[in-house]
């Protein structure tokens, strides 16, 4: 009897030790859904493999730091097929059925606005990444946080400081009809209102465009200090190969999204030297040590480096996140309180948000400059000086 | 003026007519003998587009060899699936009663297949290179040189497919089996042969369509879509099923979208071409070169 009984005790003690045990190694889960297929795949997968090597190394250095405690993350990733409106329901899922712990942001500005009244009514605190309008100033503060500091409402303006402060006096300007590159032209020819620069071309395109020579040679002919192509990866590449096969010799030429891409570089080599693109983010910044490391990490990791916006936009996200569970654990609320107050330490420097918004981040412009995407403007971030476009290599 | 007068609009007009001739020829072709309608035809593009890639990228192997195992690659797979599923849906006389949207599923179905396999095997991310890409002057223009030999290729493989369907016995055999489906098989055409003949053809010309066309954009597995419904444009417009009326439409398509927004504006592009589609099939609903049905 009392050798059953020690038995009996022996067993309850290993199950009560064994579920201690368990319960401290119980992984996190984290939740994300994003584009794995369809038209936004491309864009969206850079985004996921930034959350992929922030969990790689997160896990490898012994886990999540919840309050004081490492726990292995456990990352769910579901496809939302490139379809905003799945939005809501895929997180509304990863909520109630998956119980996720945390969650992580979708790829691009209407995945993100799809899921503000999904986070308000669950009480569910989300940093966001890739999403950039000025629409998001007027989303309620709470339960969502914008790192971008790409605002068109921002870049307009500081746009046009550059072009001052370096002498330039006519634009030229070819946007592409979707609201974030629509929104930067609105905001840039306001800023244009009262100085001395004049709009001398301006036309928009639709997404499906598919030869920009007709656009080109209106620009060549009024012969424009600056030009701007707002425009998305494919039309980016029409933009380029039109520009060098007219040999348009603005000294400023800005190519909105894709000059940073891996994909960009093979097809424009040296031609790429000296567009300007969008960015507040650079690995040659030394006033940001966690920087070069990332970009290193992710190069080795995945074979290419990453872009110079979306990608380290996705793992900021991670970063803010990161930080804020260290100090507060997993409670909704006070995670809440903690994003919304606290100053977090990123691969893009100091992290403060007011509101919805970033405002520690200046907005910055990235120059391509000998294969290396230098942050040229403003001045007091830049790590390389602007220079005058190269001529197109023949 | 003097731009709507300028050589490089007209090389871009060419040069854009030339591509969506060669992408409209596979699908022209497969809806002009069996009445298939290939909505897979982009992702055939994007899987030989990634086949001229590795080649050249791992073997150093260019575009103008590597496209023909494209093409060989598409044609094979193009067999596979007359032999696997289209023979099937041709024979039973059910299935056949609905052939056209029948064939709209299946090879939807096949378009998400070949995406997906190509985002598993290759990833999502846009993939690219740098080809011929010299800048060459043409009668005062500045052209970079893989859009001359797009250009050119087009032309070629147009004209080949023009004069195969024209002066060849198994072309008017083909010619035969489109215009009369029951009474070619009367005088002895073998319609499954000729069949597997075009579903390969048709694919090698997709093949051909996309390895070319990834010498001057990016390739990526969700990227054929776009491509698809310029050939179907492109065909609706000349007349489907009718390759001269394919030629025509992809030249008036390229030429309007080129000038009509020098004249104009980028911005009227889509109303341009669109527009005018509506306008040609409202006058001719069977399309430019079409036959009215009797």
């Amino acid at each position: 009897m009392k050798r059953t009984t020690t038995a009996l005790l022996l067993a309850i003690g290993a199950v009560l030790f064994g579920a201690c045990a368990a319960q401290a190694a119980d992984p996190v889960k984290i939740g994300v859904a994003i584009a794995q297929t369809g038209p936004f795949a491309p864009a969206a997968i850079p985004t996921l493999k930034a959350y992929q090597l922030w969990v790689e190394q997160t896990n490898a250095a012994g886990g999540l730091d919840v309050a004081g405690t490492k726990r292995p993350i456990n990352l769910i990733v579901y496809d939302d097929q490139s379809d905003f409106t799945k939005e809501a329901t895929i997180y509304e899922k990863l909520i109630t059925d998956d119980k996720v712990d945390l969650l992580l942001s979708p790829y691009a500005t209407p995945a993100h606005f799809a899921l503000v009244g999904l986070l308000e009514r669950y009480k569910f605190p989300m940093v966001g990444s890739t999403a950039a309008s000025s629409q998001l100033k007027k989303v309620k503060p709470g339960y969502i946080w914008f790192p971008t500091s790409a605002m068109p409402d921002q870049m307009g303006p500081e746009l046009v400081k550059m072009w001052q402060s370096l002498g330039f006096k006519s634009v030229a300007i070819a946007t592409l009809q979707s609201p974030f590159p629509q929104e930067i032209e609105s905001y840039v020819k306001a800023a244009l209102k009262g100085t001395d620069i004049k709009v001398v071309a301006s036309e928009q395109f639709a997404p499906d465009i598919r030869d920009m020579t007709s656009v080109v040679s209106a620009f060549k002919q009024a012969k424009p200090d600056v030009v701007l192509s707002l425009s998305f990866p494919a039309q980016s590449i029409l933009y380029m190969k039109a520009a060098r096969e007219q040999n348009l010799d603005a000294p400023f030429q800005l190519v909105l999204i894709g000059p940073t891409h891996e994909f960009f570089a093979k097809m424009f080599g040296p031609n790429l030297n000296g567009i300007v693109t969008i960015g507040h983010w650079s690995p040659f910044q030394a006033k940001w040590p966690k920087a070069l490391p990332f970009y290193e990490a992710y190069t080795k990791k995945f074979n290419e480096s990453p872009d110079y916006l979306d990608v380290p936009l996705a793992y900021m996200s991670c970063e803010i996140l990161a930080q804020a569970v260290a100090k507060v654990g997993l409670d909704k609320d006070k995670l809440r309180n903690e994003i919304a107050s606290d100053t977090f330490d990123t691969i893009d420097g100091p992290v403060k948000f007011d509101g919805v918004q970033n405002v520690s981040t200046p907005t910055m412009f990235l120059q391509l400059q000998d294969g290396k995407a230098q942050i040229v403007w403003p001045k007091a971030e830049a790590t390389a000086s602007f220079r005058n476009k190269s001529p197109w290599a023949n | 003026m003097d731009t709507l007068l300028s050589p490089q609009l007209l090389i871009a007009a060419l040069v854009l007519a030339a591509i969506y001739a060669l992408i409209a020829l596979g699908l022209n072709l497969i809806y002009g003998t069996m009445r298939l309608l290939n909505v897979a035809h982009g992702e055939i593009m994007m899987l030989a587009g990634y086949v001229s890639y590795w080649a050249f990228v791992r073997l150093g192997i260019g575009p103008l060899v590597s496209m023909i195992a494209a093409m060989l690659i598409a044609a094979i797979l193009g067999a596979l699936c007359y032999l696997t599923i289209f023979r099937a849906v041709v024979r039973n006389r059910q299935l056949a009663a609905r052939l056209e949207s029948n064939s709209l599923l299946i090879f939807f179905g096949i378009s998400i297949i070949v995406q997906n396999i190509l985002s598993i095997a290759f990833s999502a991310d846009p993939r690219s290179y740098s080809y011929l890409d010299a800048i060459i002057p043409v009668f005062g223009a500045r052209v970079e040189l893989n859009r001359l030999v797009v250009l050119a290729i087009g032309a070629l493989a147009t004209a080949a497919c023009v004069i195969f369907f024209r002066y060849s016995r198994l072309g008017l055999a083909i010619r035969a089996l489109i215009q009369q489906r029951d009474a070619a098989s009367l005088i002895g055409i073998d319609a499954e042969k000729i069949n597997l003949l075009v579903f390969s053809l048709g694919f090698a010309m997709a093949g051909l369509a996309g390895s070319l066309i990834g010498m001057t954009s990016a390739i990526s597995p969700f990227g054929g879509f776009p491509y698809t419904i310029s050939a179907f444009i492109v065909i609706i417009l000349g007349g489907l099923g009718n390759l001269a009326g394919g030629l025509l439409g992809a030249a008036v398509l390229a030429f309007v979208e080129i000038y009509g927004v020098a004249a104009t504006s980028s911005a009227y592009r889509s109303i341009l071409v669109y527009g005018l589609f509506i306008v040609i099939l409202l006058i001719r609903p069977q399309g430019l070169l079409g036959r009215r049905a009797a």
